[in-house]
């Protein structure tokens, strides 16, 4: 298998989906397929972290599987945020323009910081705009 | 110089039509004026014959007279014989004897001094002889018995006197008595004293006279001595005719010998004698002799004087002709600044200097204009010599050898009618190893078809990597040959183009010739579809040809030069000749077949000269292999997902395996997963199954990819640049997105579409 998914940590506020492999016009409905049970727990205002780390290869068919993440959890008014994405995914991103700058991580770590970042200004009176 | 010039040549005819003139009427004149004075001559002599004879009869007959005289004084008395004979001989000196002689049978005969002879001595003494003592008989004599006839006195022959040792001639006279003649009387003269009667006649200076007898013997002259000769017989003969007609005779004399000789003659009275006046013809011409040559000295030299005068004037009249003819020698030889004579008349002289002053000012004038032509054609040529350099440089070397791979060769000649033509031939490689080649054959020869073989070639040039295939080519080229093309000019093109990596060749052609392929077969002429020529027809549209090279084969592109060219008897050459040619090579010959088959229509059309340009480009197919970009992968598969993503293992194993870069290898990943994702998805046809063919190559800077397929026709050229907002949740769900990858991944991107299906080909470059 080329592709694999790996969904460890869930939780309605915050899933995590690690891919492994290829993501193309034959391993999308896998994704997709995986995928979907994480996205039905997701609570309102949740936030999907994919970890794009160990993606090597993203084709336009597995570009169709993150949109389609991206607005189901738009539709929650929740987050989709991308951490280290390789370098073929990461130009293929560019070239399209697939996702903002500021939804994508270089590290786990990173992603973390941001994470509490919000947490704290959630949780502390609200007195900071996104 | 002289003789040649025309003065001379007047004068001389001058000189020779008045010397004929004079000549011929100098001698009928002559020959009148001679008649005339020939009659004068005639006239006068007899009338002078007829005088001279009555002078010479009167002293005859005084002769005569005494002896008649005697006679009858002497007959009645014999006696005084002899004193009378004597005083008679004594008184006429004109006489050389006198005798007197009787009959013997009278008795007074007998007596003595009856018969005297007396004769005068040389000395001039009188001598008295008696005849009767003589010893020969005087009555027997000839002279006594014819005197005794001669009643009325007779003359008689002359004879030679043994005693006086002269000729004489005697007058004899009958003595009568009693009406019987009893005796003779005989006076004798000598010819001497005759011959000096006629010498003191008053003749004519030159003339001579002469006395002859009726026999014929001549009795004297006044010149030679000839007395006592007889003359010629024709003589005789016309002396006895009439005295009135004068005689021409030749010879007569020996002063004359030989000499004609006018003779007038007139009888002497009394006598039997005639007198001939002799003139020799010579004396009477001599006058009209003398006169004719006087006036013909004179008028030769009235002639010469008259020629010299022609000359003279003629030369003088002539000789701004003279001038003007060394000038003309001069403008023969190029100079046309001199002066000419001065005009004095307006004759035909005056004329023709003026006309040659013109004609010098017009002809350089001329040669001016023709000097500016000249040195406008100089440039025109030189012009022309650089447009065919020009030309020349448009074109593509002869012979073309893949450097990179040797999978081809091409040989390619090109020989224009002319300086310049509007055969083309052009081949080039495009940055993705494919490899163009065209013929082409302009509409007209000359300027007008090298400049519109010049745009064609330029363009075919610059529209070649826009176009995907080369019946795209020819639909880009026509629609810009179209424009402004108001003189209809017209090419048409053979155009294919060589994936370098396969051997597959497109072909497209517009109106052209079809081309020649031939391998271990015979040359066979390839059949393909033909649209029309380029620049007639903006919506034409070309269909194109597919074929595969196998190594070894050979295709053959020509121009109609070839085809149409024609021999001495104008019979074509002929696609049948050219494929006889090309199979003689095919089975013998090595190296340039353009060449060889060059040379066997130059050698057919030998008679003839080229009438139209000659193309022609060979296209030899090695299939060497082994090289740089050699081919990594050929598959052909269903249009199925999953014989594609086999394939692009496939893909991924062998550029892995050729060391290619990672980054290269998911771009190329990407962009055949996008492109043949598409062709199975999408590019289903209506009736049965697709097909994708996949090829790839590896050169030394690129990976080339040659994809195929038969399905529907779809050009990700030509599809919509996606709206990119920045997120992907915001589109619609979408293919755009797969070919904008596409467009962005290849380095390189083309796309055609023929019967065949669609072809790409992608060009990914290898980082240095």
């Amino acid at each position: 298998m080329s592709f694999s998914l790996d969904t460890a940590a869930l939780s309605p506020e915050r899933s995590t989906l690690r891919l492994h492999g290829r993501l193309d016009a034959l391993t999308f409905g896998d994704f997709d397929g995986g995928a979907a049970p994480v996205l039905e727990q997701m609570g309102q205002g949740g936030t999907v972290v994919l970890d794009l780390s160990a993606l090597d290869y993203i084709s336009s068919a597995g570009l169709r599987s993150i949109a389609k993440i991206r607005k189901a959890m738009r539709a929650r008014e929740g987050h989709t945020l991308l951490v280290n994405p390789q370098p073929q995914v990461r130009k293929v991103f560019e070239i399209v323009k697939a996702v903002p700058v500021s939804d994508v991580f270089s590290s786990v770590a990173e992603l973390d910081e941001y994470l509490d970042r919000i947490q704290k200004r959630v949780l502390g009176g609200e007195d900071d705009d996104v | 110089m002289v003789l040649r010039s025309i003065a001379s040549r007047l004068a001389a005819w001058v000189l020779a039509g008045t010397l004929l003139v004079v000549v011929a009427g100098g001698f009928l004149l002559f020959r009148v004026i001679r008649e005339q004075i020939l009659q004068q001559t005639h006239r006068e002599s007899a009338v002078l014959a007829g005088d001279v004879s009555h002078r010479i009869q009167h002293r005859l007959d005084k002769v005569a007279d005494t002896a008649q005289t005697l006679a009858a004084l002497i007959g009645p008395r014999p006696d005084d014989a002899e004193t009378l004979i004597s005083d008679a001989l004594r008184h006429n000196a004109d006489l050389a004897g006198l005798a007197a002689a009787y009959v013997p049978v009278s008795m007074d005969a007998a007596s003595p001094g009856r018969s005297p002879f007396v004769s005068r001595q040389g000395d001039g003494r009188l001598v008295t002889r008696d005849l009767l003592k003589d010893p020969a008989p005087y009555w027997t004599q000839a002279w006594f018995r014819t005197g005794l006839g001669c009643s009325v006195g007779c003359w008689q022959q002359p004879f030679f006197s043994q005693s006086r040792q002269r000729q004489l001639v005697n007058y004899s006279a009958a003595i009568l008595a009693g009406g019987r003649a009893v005796g003779v009387l005989n006076a004798d003269v000598t010819l001497e004293w005759l011959q000096g009667v006629l010498q003191n006649l008053n003749k004519p200076k030159g003339t001579e006279a002469f006395v002859i007898d009726r026999q014929g013997v001549y009795l004297a002259t006044d010149g030679p001595v000839l007395a006592g000769r007889r003359a010629q017989d024709e003589l005789v003969a016309a002396l006895r005719g009439d005295t009135d007609e004068p005689i021409r005779h030749t010879g007569i004399l020996a002063a004359h010998a030989g000499a004609p000789v006018w003779i007038y003659h007139a009888p002497i009275d009394g006598t039997h004698w005639q007198f001939g006046l002799v003139v020799p013809e010579e004396q009477i011409y001599a006058g009209v002799r003398r006169t004719f040559s006087v006036a013909l000295s004179v008028g030769a030299l009235a002639l010469l004087s008259l020629t010299l005068l022609t000359l003279v004037v003629t030369r003088r009249v002539l000789s701004p002709l003279g001038v003007l003819t060394e000038r003309a020698e001069q403008v023969a030889k190029g100079a046309l600044d001199f002066a000419l004579p001065t005009v004095r008349r307006r004759d035909e002289v005056g004329r023709l200097t003026h006309a040659f002053d013109r004609m010098r000012h017009e002809l350089a004038d001329h040669l001016a204009e023709l000097g500016r032509v000249a040195r406008e054609q100089q440039r025109l040529a030189s012009e022309l010599e650089i447009a065919q350099q020009i030309q020349t440089a448009l074109l593509p070397g002869a012979h073309f050898l893949d450097a990179r791979c040797h999978n081809f060769e091409l040989h390619a000649v090109l020989k224009p009618a002319r300086t310049v033509g509007g055969d083309l031939y052009s081949y080039f490689m495009l940055h993705d190893q494919r490899f163009y080649i065209m013929v082409g054959d302009v509409s007209d020869k000359g300027i007008p078809a090298a400049l519109f073989m010049a745009r064609a070639i330029t363009l075919a040039k610059a529209l070649a990597p826009r176009a995907q295939s080369p019946q795209q080519l020819l639909q880009l080229l026509n629609q810009d040959l179209c424009r402004n093309n108001d003189g209809c000019m017209f090419v048409s093109l053979l155009c294919g183009l060589l994936d370098t990596a396969t051997g597959h060749f497109s072909m497209a052609s517009a109106g052209h010739e079809p081309p020649v392929l031939w391998g271990d077969g015979a040359p066979r002429l390839l059949d393909i579809e033909t649209g029309p020529a380029l620049g007639l027809d903006e919506e034409a549209t070309y269909s194109s040809r597919r074929v595969r090279l196998r190594p070894g084969e050979t295709l053959l592109m020509y121009t109609d030069g070839i085809t149409e060219a024609t021999d001495a008897s104008l019979s074509m050459y002929g696609q049948e000749r050219m494929l006889a040619c090309l199979a003689r090579y095919a089975a013998q010959a090595e190296g340039d077949p353009a060449g060889y088959l060059l040379a066997d229509v130059e050698a057919f059309a030998a008679g003839h000269g080229q009438a139209d340009d000659i193309t022609v480009l060979a296209l030899r197919w090695h299939h060497a292999g082994a090289d740089g970009s050699a081919s990594m992968l050929d598959l052909t598969m269903p249009a199925s997902i999953e014989a594609v993503f086999d394939a692009l293992r496939h893909c991924d194993e062998q550029l892995a395996s050729a060391g290619v870069a990672q980054g290269v290898r998911d771009d190329v990943r990407l962009v055949l997963e996008e492109l043949m994702v598409n062709m199975a998805e999408h590019g289903r046809p209506p009736d049965g199954d697709a097909r994708i063919e996949l090829r790839m190559a590896l050169a030394a800077d690129a990976v080339l990819v040659d994809l195929h397929h038969d399905g529907q026709a779809f050009n990700p050229l030509l599809s919509p640049v996606p709206q990119l907002t920045g997120d992907v949740a915001d589109r619609e769900i979408d293919g755009g997105l797969g070919i904008h990858l596409v467009r962005a991944m290849a380095s390189d991107f083309s796309y055609a579409h023929d019967e065949q299906g669609n072809h790409l080909q992608l060009r990914f470059i290898l980082p240095s």
